[in-house]
C-alpha cells in the first residue's frame, strides 16, 4: 500500500478529512488565516464632518449628537464644553455655521444642530455642578481683559489648563457683548449669569468696574501677571458721519443695547423709530426698539434688498413678523430737527463693491427724502478704544496687531475676539470669538511651556462630502422645528422669543444626524461581513478591528459603511517593487516574514492607528 | 439470516437502468439530482414515478445542466443526506469540476453511469470513456455487466462509499444501451434485507446550524498535500471494505460476487480477454463456443477499477500466456496508442515473473456492438501471439484489420 507509513504532521492535522470546524469554534479558523489574499484593507479612519470643521471653535458636533442619539445627554455636555464653555448661550445667540456646512442640508434639511446644543446648554445649567474642572494648578497668573465671548473662553480653557486667572472687566457686570449686546429675549440674562458663575466655580477670579489703561496700566499687567489675553472687544459705536447726528433722540445700537442688558438705560423711545443699518445688531435694534415702546419701527438700509444683509436669515424674519418695516437702498444724510430729531434725509445710495463692507456711493441728484421719525438708533458696526495700548502693537485697521498666533510680537501678551478679528474677513460673531479666545489659551500655554507654536492645518480630503458616504441608510425626514412666541404677544415683552427642544425633540433631531466621515457603531460592518472578521467588544465607535488574517478584502464593509468612515487601502504597493506572489501565501510568521509580521503587529493596535 | 425473510423477495424483468432506480429505492435515498440525458434518463424517470406515487420519499430536485446536478448532489449529500444522481457521455463531462470537490469533501454521493459515446460521435452504447475519464478523481468506480448485478452493485457502493473508514463517491456504471436498455430477470430483495444491509447513513460531520463546521474551506498550500495523502489513504483503505462488503452482501442476499474480478473458463486457459462491462456477456458466449472447438480461452471481467486491484490483477493475470484488452474506451496517444485498460493491466503485470504477453483491442468503439465474429478474430491474433511467442503490435482496431 502506498500510504503505508505515511504520518500528516500534527500541526496540518483537521479533526476529520476534508471538514474543518467552523470558525466560530475554538482554535477552528486559526487553520485557515486568509486575510494574505487581500488586496485592499478596510481601514477605519474618522474624516472630519463638515459641521465640526464650520464651527467657529471646532465643537464635536456629530460626537454630541451621537451621544444624543443614545440618550448620554451629560456625556454630550461634556463633550461640547471642551471646545465651548457656555452652549445655554451659543445654542440661542449662534448664526450656525454648521447648519449651513450641514451635508443633511443637500439631501433634506440640515440638523438643528443649534436647538440640539442649546437643550444641552440648558442641561448644563441645571447641573448643581458643572462637569469641567479646573486643572492642577501650575502656579502661573494670566489676566484676561475683557469679559465677552472671547475672554470668557480664554480664560475658561486656561483654568482648566491649570492657570489662576483673573478676569478685568470693565462694565459693573461681567459678560461683554453677550451681556451688553445681546438682548434678553434672545438670551436670558440668568442664563448668562449662570455661565459667568461657572467660571468663578472653576477659580477665576473677576474684577468688575476694572477699565485696563484706567483702573490697570499696561505695566501693572506685565508686572503682575505671567501672561495676559485682551479680549477687549470693539465698544465705540459707528457713525454715518451724517449731519446733525448729535442731535437729541439719536441713539447708537450698542450703547443703546447695552445700558438696557445692563439695567442702566434711561432711554425712553417714541413712537416712530428708525434704525440704521442692516447687520443682526441693527436687528437687534429694531426688535429691541418695538420692546421699548416703538409703535412704528423702520429698517434702512443701504442694501437694496433682504438677502444682502448680513444678517441671519432666521433672526429677518422674526423681526418681519413682529412687524418691523424694511426700508432698502437709502443712505441717512443728515438729521433734520430743531434740537431733536424730528425727520431723517434720505438719498438713494448702495455699495459701491461687491460686498457691503465696501464704500457707499450716494446718487444726491435724486431728489432727497424726508422720512419723519421720533428716534434713529444707528447700528453700522464699532470699532476699538485703545488708547492704553503701545503704538508698536497698533495696526492700520485701528485694532491690535497679533502674528498668527494672536501673540504680540514676542511677548506674553496675546489677543483675541473682535478686536483682532475686526476687518479679518471672519465674521464678527461669538462662536468666533469663543473659538479665537480658546485657541490663543492654548497656545498662550504652549508659550509659557516653552513649546514651539504650530498652526492648525486640516487636509481638504479629510472634511467628508455627501459623495462618500452610502445615502441608501438614511430614509428623508423632516428637521424638528423650534417653537417660537407669537409674533403679536412677544413683540412687547422681554421674554425669549425661540423656545428649546424637549428631550423628544433634541433626541429626534440628535437620529437625523448622518454622522458624516464618523463612525457612529451603527454595527453595519459587523453585520455585513461575509466572514466573521469583523470583532467588537462593545458596540461603540473605535471598538471595532478588523482581524486582517482574515479579510479577504471584498469591501463589502466599505461599501456598505454609511457613514463613509470605513477605507479601502491598498495592501501592497505593486509601484515599489513588492512582489505579490512572494508574501500573498503567508501562513504564519517566520514563513513569509514583513508582510505576516505586519500583519500580525496591525491587528493589535487601536483601530483608529491603522 | 437470509432464510428468514426470503419470502418477500420477488423476480421482476426490467431493464438496467429500472434495475438502477429499484437500487435507489431499495436504498431509500434522501435526494435525487436529475438531468436529463439519454440513455441514463430512464433511471431517472423511473425514479420520478417513483417518487410521485409515494413509493419513495425523497426530495427530486431537476438541475439546470449536470454542474448544478453534480453540484446540488454535493450539496445535500453535505447537509447528511443519501444521494442519488448520474449522467451518461457528455453530461458526465460537463460536471467534471464537481468530481474532485465531491470526493475531496468526502461526501459519499452516488452517481449511476449509463455509459454513453463521447462526441463525435454522441451516439449512445458501451463506450465506456465518459466514466473513464473521470477515473482518477477519487470516486469508487465499477462496471456491471448486466442489470442485476447492477442492482447489486448500487447497494453495496452506498454501503463502502459510505463507510466511517472509507467516506468516498461511487460511480457505479453500466454499459448504454446493452446493459441500461436490455430487459432481464431481476431478483429485487426483500426490502427489511436491504435495510439490515444498509442502515440509515450518518455522516460524521453533516453541515448543521447547531453545530457549524466549515465543508471545503479556502486552505493554505501546506494543508493541501495532507488532504491528498488522506483521499489517497481512504482509497487504499476501502479495498479491505470493499471485501467485507461483498462477503456480508453474499451472506445476506446469497449471490457472491469476486469484488475484482470475475474468471470465466479460465481454468487451463492459456489466452484471456481482460475487460469491463456488458459485452462480457457475449464474450461468455463466444469463450463456450470456442471452447467446444479446444481453444484453451478464458474471460477475466474487472469489476471494480478504483480502487484498482493491482496486486490481483497481477496474480490473475500471470497465470495465462497471452492477455488480449478489450479496452471499450479511448486513450488516444496513451502508451497502447489505443485505450487506457493496456496500460492498467500492463502496469499491473510489471511485477510478475511470468509475465504475459499484452495486447490491446479497440473494439466496441463508438457504442457499437462486439460480435462474436470478433471475439473469433481476437483469439486468432492471441493464438498467433502466443504461438509466435511475440506480439505482432500493441494495440489492433478491430474490424479494420485482416
Amino acid at each position: 500500500m502506498s500510504t503505508k507509513g505515511t504520518r500528516i504532521p500534527d500541526w496540518l492535522t483537521v479533526p476529520f478529512a476534508g471538514i474543518t470546524p467552523a470558525p466560530s469554534q475554538e482554535k477552528g479558523q486559526d487553520l485557515f488565516p486568509t486575510g494574505n489574499w487581500r488586496s485592499i484593507r478596510p481601514v477605519y479612519r474618522d474624516k472630519l464632518p463638515p459641521c465640526n470643521n464650520a464651527c467657529g471653535t471646532n465643537e464635536k458636533i456629530q460626537g454630541y449628537l451621537d451621544l444624543v442619539k443614545r440618550g448620554k445627554y451629560l456625556d454630550a455636555y461634556a463633550l461640547i464644553k471642551e471646545d465651548m464653555p457656555f452652549p445655554s448661550v451659543t445654542g440661542r445667540v449662534c448664526y450656525h455655521p454648521c447648519e449651513q456646512a450641514c451635508n443633511r442640508g443637500q439631501y433634506d434639511e440640515a440638523i438643528s444642530i443649534r436647538a440640539v446644543e442649546r437643550f444641552l446648554g440648558d442641561l448644563g445649567q441645571s447641573l448643581q455642578r458643572d462637569v469641567v474642572k479646573a486643572g492642577p494648578s501650575n502656579g502661573k497668573k494670566v489676566a484676561v481683559v475683557g469679559s465677552g465671548p472671547a475672554g470668557h473662553s480664554a480664560a475658561y480653557q486656561l483654568a482648566r489648563l491649570g492657570y489662576k486667572v483673573t478676569i478685568l472687566e470693565k462694565s459693573p457686570k461681567a459678560g461683554g457683548l453677550n451681556r451688553g449686546g445681546i438682548p434678553d429675549w434672545v438670551l436670558p440674562q440668568d442664563v448668562l449669569d449662570r455661565e459667568i458663575e461657572r467660571l468663578v466655580e472653576l477659580g477665576i477670579t473677576i474684577k468688575t468696574n476694572t477699565e485696563v489703561g484706567k483702573d490697570v496700566s499696561w505695566d501693572d499687567l506685565k508686572k503682575n501677571y505671567d501672561a495676559c489675553v485682551l479680549a477687549v472687544g470693539l465698544t465705540e459705536p459707528n457713525s454715518v458721519r451724517a449731519e446733525g447726528e448729535n442731535k437729541a433722540g439719536v441713539i447708537y445700537g450698542l450703547p443703546f443695547l447695552r445700558d438696557i442688558g445692563m439695567g442702566t438705560s434711561k432711554v425712553k423711545l417714541g413712537a416712530r423709530v428708525a434704525v440704521i443699518g442692516g447687520g443682526n445688531t441693527a436687528i437687534d435694534c429694531a426688535r429691541e426698539a418695538l420692546r421699548q415702546g416703538a409703535v412704528e419701527v423702520t429698517m434702512i438700509t443701504v442694501e437694496s434688498n433682504p438677502q444682502e444683509m448680513p444678517c441671519v436669515p432666521e433672526d429677518l424674519h422674526d423681526m418681519r413678523e413682529e412687524g418691523v418695516e424694511l426700508l432698502h437702498g437709502r443712505a441717512m444724510t443728515a438729521v433734520l430737527g430743531n434740537g431733536k430729531v424730528e425727520a431723517l434725509q434720505l438719498y438713494p445710495a448702495r455699495f459701491s463693491g461687491a460686498i457691503n463692507a465696501s464704500p457707499i456711493t450716494i446718487n444726491r441728484e435724486a431728489p432727497a427724502e424726508k422720512f419723519a421719525v421720533d428716534n434713529v438708533i444707528i447700528a453700522v458696526g464699532q470699532h476699538a478704544s485703545l488708547a492704553w495700548l503701545p503704538a508698536e502693537f497698533k495696526n492700520e485697521r485701528g485694532t491690535i496687531k497679533i502674528d498668527r498666533f494672536g501673540r504680540l510680537g514676542d511677548t506674553n501678551f496675546f489677543a483675541a475676539g473682535d478686536i483682532v478679528q475686526l476687518g479679518s474677513g471672519q465674521p464678527l460673531m461669538v462662536v468666533n470669538a469663543v473659538g479665537d479666545g480658546k485657541r490663543v489659551a492654548f497656545n498662550l500655554d504652549k508659550v509659557l511651556r516653552g513649546e514651539a507654536l504650530e498652526p492648525r492645518k486640516i487636509a481638504v480630503d479629510v472634511i467628508m462630502d455627501l459623495n462618500r458616504m452610502n445615502m441608501t441608510y438614511f430614509p428623508h425626514f423632516p428637521r424638528v422645528k423650534q417653537k417660537l412666541l407669537p409674533a403679536m404677544s412677544r413683540r412687547k415683552t422681554q421674554e425669549e422669543v425661540i423656545l428649546g427642544f424637549t428631550e423628544e425633540q433634541a433626541t429626534e433631531e440628535a437620529y437625523r444626524c448622518f454622522s458624516c466621515g464618523t463612525c457612529n457603531a451603527c454595527d453595519n460592518c459587523y453585520l455585513v461581513c461575509p466572514e466573521p472578521c469583523i470583532a467588537r467588544p462593545a458596540r461603540s465607535n473605535g471598538l471595532y478591528k478588523i482581524l486582517v488574517d482574515y479579510c479577504k478584502g471584498c469591501r463589502v464593509c466599505i461599501e456598505e459603511c454609511p457613514t463613509g468612515c470605513l477605507e479601502g487601502v491598498p495592501e501592497l504597493d505593486f509601484d515599489t517593487g513588492v512582489v505579490r506572489m512572494d508574501t500573498a501565501f503567508a501562513i504564519s510568521p517566520g514563513l513569509h516574514g514583513r508582510q505576516a509580521q505586519e500583519l500580525v503587529n496591525l491587528s493589535n493596535r487601536p483601530a483608529k492607528q491603522i | 439470516m437470509a432464510t428468514a425473510t426470503e419470502a418477500k423477495k420477488k423476480t421482476v424483468r426490467i431493464n438496467g437502468c429500472v434495475a438502477s432506480a429499484q437500487a435507489a429505492k431499495y436504498a431509500d435515498v434522501d435526494v435525487i439530482t436529475a438531468y436529463p440525458i439519454r440513455p441514463y434518463t430512464a433511471t431517472m424517470m423511473a425514479l420520478a414515478q417513483m417518487v410521485a406515487n409515494g413509493e419513495l420519499d425523497a426530495e427530486y430536485i431537476v438541475a439546470d445542466s449536470e454542474h448544478s446536478q453534480l453540484s446540488i448532489a454535493h450539496g445535500a449529500s453535505s447537509s447528511g443526506a443519501r444521494v442519488f444522481t448520474g449522467s451518461s457521455g457528455v453530461g458526465v463531462q460537463f460536471a467534471y469540476e464537481l468530481y474532485s470537490p465531491i470526493s475531496g469533501s468526502r461526501m459519499p454521493v452516488q452517481m449511476m453511469i449509463a455509459d454513453r459515446t463521447l462526441d463525435p460521435p454522441g451516439d449512445f452504447g458501451s463506450e465506456h470513456t465518459d466514466a473513464l475519464s473521470t477515473r482518477d478523481m477519487g470516486w469508487l468506480m465499477g462496471w456491471s455487466c448486466d442489470a442485476q448485478e447492477a442492482f447489486d452493485n448500487h447497494l453495496m457502493a452506498y454501503r463502502i462509499g459510505e463507510d466511517p473508514r472509507v467516506l468516498l463517491p461511487q460511480m457505479v456504471c453500466q454499459d448504454g444501451f446493452f446493459v441500461s436498455h436490455i430487459t432481464t430477470d431481476v431478483e429485487l430483495p426483500d426490502p427489511g434485507q436491504v435495510k439490515e444491509f444498509l442502515p440509515p447513513y450518518k455522516h460524521p460531520y453533516p453541515l448543521d446550524p447547531r453545530h457549524p463546521v466549515s465543508h471545503g474551506p479556502q486552505i493554505m498550500p501546506e494543508q493541501g498535500p495532507p488532504l491528498q495523502l488522506e483521499r489517497a489513504r481512504a482509497m487504499e483503505g476501502s479495498m479491505a471494505v470493499i471485501e467485507e462488503v461483498h462477503d456480508e452482501f453474499a451472506k445476506i442476499f446469497g449471490r457472491r460476487y469476486d469484488p475484482w474480478v470475475e474468471e470465466y473458463k479460465t481454468e487451463g486457459a492459456d489466452i484471456v480477454f481482460f475487460m469491463q462491462g456488458g459485452h462480457a456477456v457475449t464474450a461468455r458466449f463466444a469463450i463456450q463456443h470456442l471452447r467446444d472447438q479446444g481453444v484453451k480461452v478464458g474471460l477475466v471481467r474487472l469489476r471494480t477499477i478504483r480502487p484498482y486491484p493491482a496486486d490481483r490483477v497481477n496474480e490473475v493475470l500471470s497465470k495465462f500466456k497471452v492477455v488480449g484488452v478489450i479496452e471499450t474506451n479511448m486513450g488516444l496517444g496513451s502508451v497502447s496508442s489505443g485505450g487506457s485498460l493496456y496500460a492498467e493491466a500492463c502496469a499491473a503485470l510489471y511485477e510478475s515473473k511470468t509475465r504475459p504477453l499484452v495486447m490491446s483491442f479497440m473494439a466496441g468503439m463508438g457504442g457499437e456492438a462486439i460480435v462474436l465474429k470478433e471475439f473469433y478474430w481476437m483469439t486468432q491474433k492471441m493464438t498467433e501471439a502466443q504461438k509466435r511467442g511475440k506480439i505482432e503490435k500493441r494495440t489492433h482496431w478491430v474490424g479494420f484489420e485482416e
